[in-house]
């Protein structure tokens, strides 16, 4: 288990390395440079020429990603080329706003959905399970910034004024301070992930339902409760698990979409930002982190399932 | 996941600048003698409330006190609150209201109002400027303003090791001949004779900063002082008590708050989050009048954005070409189907608010058949050209595909190339064959400058007539007005005729805030908020 554990380690940070790679290269592919993006329509000669040169942008770009790499692996995540602050200065309040959205969704989104699938899976074909199938399939068809935009007009502008329309915190504010901006961005990604995981828990409920061992315990005259809870769901719960981690790991790069709808200061509203901006260190760090996050969630997926699968918990021992 | 293409539905299509970095500017309305005394020439610092506009249009008497929450266009890491590096909306609505230059056209345009200075006049000719600075006008930090800060400042602009907005804009004053002629005087000889100077130092990327200014604490002399700055967010600032406008500002607090994305910017007004926001696009317009608790204000304005044709290059060396492209567009129906109707029809001539604006030239119409005919002549007959188009501007690209359709009647094909901003302004800006750009209002000679003479800094159309340089130069030296004026006159029929310009209207813009705040004004400077003057907005008593 623990040679295991390192070895995904390994293969992550190189998962990370290639990525790093990938992205520089995406950034410098884009047309023109930070001097141009920044300084847009003013992009006269002489500006541009007087930023490259405060930039290092006229350095190769070789000499340009050592620099980067070799900041990172002794800690430093380079200055931002928009505002010249240090990048983890940059984002560290925002890294915490969005893990803030994060958990809360994830905290909302997981219970709610594991609850829900189980539910559909007992009342399987009737009315009620046909309902709550079409909206999940509705909801996960429709993209996330229309369910955004949706409970918006619902919640914030048009219909009733209960939540605030776009996130807005005072400097030196963070999220957890104000619980009141995070529920409808936490929400629009809750709404865009439960249907994957309601449906696949449905399912795999649905097919441990019908399985042999179940039938045993309701003959055996097995309350109906202890049934779904104590023996069907343990078993079922393995594929949700792998989904709620994929869509965990989705967050990181969805929040990019909610954040920018609800004005929300956190690290996707930066990203969205730093890619017009061409801003080479902040989009590094950001798609890093996102990276991160996907690897780390991908391998907390593979070490609860063999946790809770008996048979792959006593092999790979 | 880095680049859903999703956002680009949801972004505004203005993130870069909704509103140009230019401004006021020209000049043209100087006295006789080139003297512009202070408005109301009281030294007292009252300043006699300038042409800030009454707060009648919109109603009300106006109290003290209050937050005031205006939400602004885009907005990110990238944000200043420089005096001398104002690029976005935001930066440019901060600027406003933190800093003052020397002197500003007034939200109307009809004149230029003294905030800094009490004068700018010049000697016997245009090329010597003395700038005298009103008395009691001092920064937030209580220190008067003095002609070493103003030195300081023409200086700080001018860098050439570190060039900012301005220095576009007045980068022909001679820096080492700038003099102290006393405390409150300072003399400035340019390089060469131009009676635009001071409209040209008169813009507001031109502020007046203390010799100890540091961008980390900034320090201006405006109606608000400076509280705090968070870049992507939001920035704080409150009332300076010792304005040098009585009674002026209204409101205790300003807020202005960034946002990258219309649809949150409108939603945080609809939303009561904020009190005021700028540049409601024109298919919210009916959403928000619908609303009683909001109001709209639609301005109209001198901004254009033009399609640019390179007289230098085919086809658009051949005038004749030029000529037929102009006759093609069908100038109403664009006004109607890229601006929803707010704007006004323009005849290929820019600043319409100059006293020199050469308005008795005949509107020029669509008129297919004459169109053909010249591109007949000029042996351009099934004509097909690239348009570069990007979405840098509002209607910009609606604008690009609905000169396509109109091209197509006289027999043009015109392929509408769209690219993202950074291809833009990358390499090939400037210099490309046929393209669009963004302007707000300024007047005549201040544009010229900007981007009509051969050495000015945006010259898409690469228009370097010697006759009409000689033109501007006559006019710039000429300190009789009704002379210059004829002058200006000649200089507008040349363009009107041979110009690489196509300027088929000129654009609305439309602020929109809450039905508890007065003191708005219709504006004709091209600024949201006219002049983004929050120092005339206050809530309704």
């Amino acid at each position: 288990m623990r040679k295991l554990i390192w070895r995904r380690l390994a293969l992550g940070l190189l998962t990370l390395w290639l990525i790093s790679l990938i992205v520089f290269a995406a950034v410098l592919a884009l047309p023109g440079d930070a001097a141009t993006a920044i300084l847009g329509r003013e992009a006269t000669p002489d500006r541009v020429a007087a930023l490259r040169d405060q930039l290092n942008l006229n350095d190769s770009v070789i000499s340009q990603y050592l620099q980067w790499i070799g900041g990172v692996l002794t800690g430093s995540f380079g200055e931002s080329a928009a505002t010249q602050q240090p990048v983890s200065e940059l984002l560290s309040e925002r890294v915490g706003n969005s893990l803030f959205l994060v958990l809360v969704a994830s905290a909302v989104a997981i219970p709610l959905s594991i609850a829900l699938g189980v539910w559909m899976a007992m009342r399987r074909d009737r009315a009620v399970d046909h309902v709550a199938s079409t909206t999940t399939l509705v909801l996960a068809a429709l993209p996330e910034f229309v369910i955004g935009i949706g409970l918006v007009l619902l919640f914030a502008t048009s219909v009733f004024h209960w939540f605030p329309a776009v996130s807005l915190l005072a400097p030196g504010q963070r999220a957890w301070e104000v619980p009141d901006v995070v529920v409808l961005p936490a929400a629009t990604l809750v709404l865009a992930v439960t249907p994957y995981i309601s449906r696949i828990m449905r399912g795999s409920t649905i097919e441990v339902l019908e399985s042999e061992y179940v039938t045993m315990a309701r003959l055996k005259g097995l309350s109906e409760r202890t049934v779904i809870w104590r023996h069907a769901v343990p078993n079922a719960i393995v594929p949700a698990i792998q989904v709620a981690a994929l869509q965990l790991a989705w967050m990181a790069g969805g929040i990019v979409v909610v954040e920018f709808v609800f004005s929300y200061p956190g690290i996707g509203a930066a990203l969205v930002d730093a890619v017009a901006n061409q801003d080479m260190p902040v989009v590094q760090t950001v798609t890093m982190l996102a990276a991160g996050v996907y690897v780390l969630m991908n391998l907390i997926a593979d070490l609860a399932t063999i946790l809770v699968t008996p048979k792959l918990r006593t092999a790979a021992r | 996941m880095t680049t859903d293409p999703r956002l680009e539905w949801l972004d505004d299509p203005v993130t870069r600048r909704q509103v140009l970095r230019g401004a006021l500017g020209g000049a043209v309305v100087l006295g006789a003698g080139g003297v512009l005394g202070a408005c109301g020439g009281d030294d007292n610092g009252g300043g006699g409330g300038g042409g800030g506009g009454t707060p009648a249009e919109s109603g009300g008497k106006l109290k003290t006190g209050g937050l005031l929450r205006v939400g602004a266009t885009g907005g990110g890491a990238k944000d200043t609150i420089d005096a001398h590096r104002p690029t976005a909306d935001t930066d440019i609505m901060r600027c406003w209201n933190l800093y003052e230059c020397l002197a500003v056209r007034t939200p109307d345009f009809s004149k230029l109002e003294m905030l800094v200075a009490e004068s700018i006049e010049s000697g016997k000719t245009t090329k010597e400027w003395d700038i005298r600075l009103k008395q009691g006008v001092t920064f937030h930090n209580g220190k008067p303003v003095t002609a070493d800060d103003v030195i300081f400042s023409i200086r700080r602009i001018m860098d050439p090791k570190d060039p900012k907005v301005g220095a576009a804009s007045i980068g022909y004053i001679a820096e080492k001949k700038l003099k102290k002629l006393d405390d409150r005087t300072v003399r400035v000889t340019l390089e060469f004779a131009n009676a635009a100077f001071p409209d040209d130092i008169g813009q507001y990327f031109n502020a007046i900063v203390p010799t100890d200014y540091d961008p980390e604490n900034p320090v201006g002399t405006g109606p608000f002082k400076y509280v705090s700055f968070t870049p992507g967010q939001q920035s704080e600032f409150e009332k300076y008590a010792d304005y040098h406008e009585d009674g002026k500002p209204y409101v205790d607090k300003l807020t202005i708050i960034g946002f990258p994305s219309v649809t949150a910017r409108v939603n945080a007004l609809l939303g009561g989050q904020v009190d005021a926001i700028d540049n409601l696009p024109a298919a919210q317009l009916q959403s928000v009048k619908s609303n009683p608790n909001l109001r709209v204000i639609s301005s109209k304005t001198g901004a254009w954005q033009p399609f640019t044709m390179r007289v230098d290059q085919a086809p658009f060396d051949d005038v004749r070409v030029r000529q037929a492209f102009r006759l093609i567009v069908d100038r109403e129906q664009m006004v109607q189907q890229v601006l929803s109707g707010e704007g006004r029809i323009a005849n290929d001539l820019y600043a319409p608010y100059d006293p020199a604006y050469a308005d008795d030239l005949p509107q020029r119409e669509q008129d297919l058949e004459q169109a053909k005919s010249l591109l007949k002549q000029a042996g351009r007959e099934g004509l097909s050209v690239e348009l570069v188009t990007a979405e840098v501007f509002q209607g910009i690209v609606e604008a690009a595909q609905v000169f396509a359709q109109q091209a197509k009647g006289a027999g043009v094909d015109v392929k509408v190339r769209k690219v993202d901003s950074g291809t833009f302004y990358g390499d090939n800006y400037l210099k490309w064959t046929f393209a669009q750009d963004f302007w707000a209002t300024r007047v005549y000679l201040t544009q010229v400058a900007q981007g009509d003479l051969p050495e000015s800094p945006f010259n898409e159309t690469h228009w370097k007539d010697p006759k009409f340089v000689d033109l501007i130069q006559q006019a710039r030296a000429e300190v009789d007005e009704g002379k210059r004026a004829d002058i200006l006159h000649e200089a507008q029929e040349m363009q009107y005729e041979q110009g690489g310009y196509i300027i088929q209207y000129f654009s609305n813009i439309i602020d929109a805030h809450s039905a508890k705040l007065g003191g708005f004004v219709e504006a004709k400077c091209g600024f949201p908020f006219g002049n983004y003057w929050f120092k005339n907005i206050g809530f309704l008593a």
